[in-house]
């Protein structure tokens, strides 16, 4: 169990969080650059000393600003942290980084077994300066791994390489991670990265710890407008109850319902979600998918369709899919009792009660 | 540039090696080398060139790599006070040692005391050879080790080396060419330090003295062959840690 509450300074703001990690858990730390998720992997790794706080690994308090006051060095801390540079030694061949740690001196056959399982066995005896980036990162998670540390930190360990080689390093770790039973914390600025990795995501902004949940709850339920934002939410359109003639009620005034480009399917479908009807701004091709730019009054989002749209179009009728409304404060508010359906939604079958205002 | 420029620049710098080489002839070697006591002053040279390197490996390399890992406060200010011993003459180091640990000042007494002499002695020629030597391997030490990457020394750090093994198995490694370059250097300053030397230093007598006095007593043709010892002297050194330099970084490279 990883266990840290702790406020540490950046120039600009203050990073507060607390964290809880079970063995064998993975955390996705998962927030724009500059977010401070750095800066709390290093308050953990023991590199930063933290202003005021708590850290606490496998029953060993390694932080405390609080008597007794504790602050056990990098060293001591059996906390291994993975860097989007591998850092190898380069004056030591790829057997001699994988056994650097002195932890790891009697273990031989446990050498054996990982570089098999890492696919490095033809590459011992080689330099670092040989290797290709993947082989490179391979080499220091088994040096990691080899080193028997208790909690491994990963600061976007795979950014710069290409998405297969992201997807297997991804996997290994994930693997690892389970059979070794420890914690492990990412921090990524890429959202697929962190829900690759993760079984619980944690969204950070500012240093402040927003929302904490599975990886896709998270997405389908932001628990707030930031949160969403950060989550890619590209459009906000304002939304009322059906049949009240135009007249927001009480309760409902400001309230947006927020568009994920990938939560949108094509035509009407009231029982799904909020029907909007848009004009076509802008279009461009996005993978396999089309991106189409829709004015819905003052507001535009952002959708990505399986098809095209005609051209000459002019109004395009999409759905949000249950998609999540935010009050006036930012905050995500339920519109409706939520009835027996599946999911937070209505759930198949009853209409939505709020649709798009014009 | 073009290949010739280039060459032709080289050779120019090359050309007084070049000319002590045509200059020479085995006469003069042999008359020059064969008196009574002529490599007295090589092995003074040697001698205190070795002493100087010992103190500047145990002294300097410390203060090197604070310098290079910016923990000494005020940064700029420790840097310039290297800059300013290295752009001091020799010669005025010189004049200014006789002020600093001539026989009637304190420090010169407390020497004394030791039954030491800073002025006319072995002892004030490492002196002189320190100060003339000791910011060129400062200042190559110093970019030695910042070269090494503190990211390097925190991974090692985390993988749980305590600092005094993190310096010895990654930061030492990594900068060793770099600093053997320095030592390189430090040895080739050492060797032909003259004016800080010829002012406190006059006995005993290094080699840089010797070509000097016999360029007075007797002559160009008499001091040349000990110009050559010179060279063969001071060159070696440097000359192999370039060599290891080179090896090393191409082993890294694999």
């Amino acid at each position: 169990m990883l266990e840290a509450d702790v406020e540490a300074d950046r120039r600009e703001f203050t990073v507060r969080a607390a964290l809880r990690v079970a063995p064998g858990e993975r955390l996705a730390l998962f927030g724009p650059s500059g977010a401070g998720k750095t800066t709390l992997l290093e308050v953990l790794a023991g590199l930063v000393a933290p202003r005021r706080g708590r850290v606490v690994l496998a029953g060993r308090v390694l932080t405390s600003t609080e008597r007794p006051v504790r602050a056990v060095p990098p060293w001591q801390r059996r906390v291994g942290l993975l860097r989007q540079d591998p850092g190898l030694f380069p004056h030591l061949s790829v057997r001699r980084n994988l056994t650097y740690a002195p932890a790891a001196d009697a273990s031989a056959g446990e050498l054996a077994e990982l570089a098999e399982v890492l696919g490095l066995r033809s590459l011992l005896s080689a330099m670092p300066a040989r290797l290709s980036g993947g082989q490179a990162h391979r080499v220091a998670i088994g040096r990691l791994l080899l080193a028997h540390c208790d909690a491994l930190l990963l600061d976007e360990p795979y950014a710069g390489l290409d998405a297969s080689l992201r997807r297997m390093l991804t996997g290994l770790v994930v693997r690892l991670v389970t059979e070794r039973q420890i914690p492990a914390v990412l921090v990524a600025h890429e959202l697929a990265d962190a829900q690759a990795f993760a079984d619980r995501l944690v969204i950070i902004d500012r240093g402040a710890l927003l929302q904490d949940g599975a990886p896709d709850e998270v997405v389908l339920r932001p628990s707030s407008r930031r949160v969403a934002e950060l989550v890619g939410y590209l459009g906000f359109v304002p939304v009322r109850a059906p049949g009240s003639g135009g007249q927001a009620p009480a309760g409902a005034a400001g309230i947006v319902a927020g568009v994920h480009p990938d939560r949108v399917t094509d035509g009407a479908h009231p029982d799904r979600g909020i029907v909007l009807a848009g004009i076509v701004a802008g279009g461009r091709p996005a993978g396999a998918t089309w991106e189409a730019d829709l004015l819905i009054g003052p507001a535009q989002i952002t959708v990505r369709l399986a098809d095209r749209p005609a051209a000459g179009a002019g109004e395009l009728v999409v759905t949000a899919l249950d998609p999540p409304c935010f009050g006036p404060d930012g905050l995500a508010v339920r519109l409706a009792d939520p009835g027996p359906g599946p999911g937070p939604g209505p759930g198949p079958g009853r209409a939505w009660p709020v649709q798009a205002s014009a | 540039m073009s290949l010739v420029g280039a060459a032709v620049i080289w050779l120019a710098l090359l050309g007084p090696v070049i000319t002590l080489l045509t200059q020479l002839s085995w006469h003069a070697i042999v008359s020059s080398l064969s008196a009574p006591g002529a490599f007295d002053p090589l092995i003074v040279s040697l001698e205190a060139g070795g002493v100087t390197l010992v103190v500047l490996l145990l002294a300097a390399t410390p203060l090197s790599w604070k310098l290079a890992r910016g923990t000494l406060p005020f940064p700029r200010f420790w840097e310039a006070g290297i800059l300013a011993s290295l752009l001091l003459p020799p010669l005025v180091v010189g004049l200014l040692l006789v002020f600093m640990v001539g026989p009637f000042t304190p420090i010169g007494e407390a020497i004394g005391h030791l039954h030491l002499s800073g002025t006319n002695t072995f002892f004030a020629l490492v002196i002189a050879e320190i100060y003339e030597s000791a910011p060129y391997y400062v200042l190559g030490a110093q970019a030695a080790f910042g070269s090494v990457p503190d990211s390097l020394e925190q991974q090692a750090a985390l993988l749980g080396d305590r600092p005094s093994r993190v310096f010895r198995r990654v930061t030492l490694p990594l900068a060793a060419p770099g600093l053997a370059m320095a030592l390189a250097v430090a040895w080739a300053r050492a060797m032909g330090a003259f004016g800080a030397v010829i002012i406190i230093a006059y006995h005993p007598f290094g080699l840089p003295l010797q070509i000097w006095t016999s360029l007075q007593e007797t002559g160009l043709a008499s001091a040349l062959p000990f110009a050559l010892v010179l060279l063969v002297v001071a060159l070696p050194l440097p000359l192999a840690a370039y060599i290891w330099s080179a090896r090393a970084r191409g082993r890294r490279r694999g």
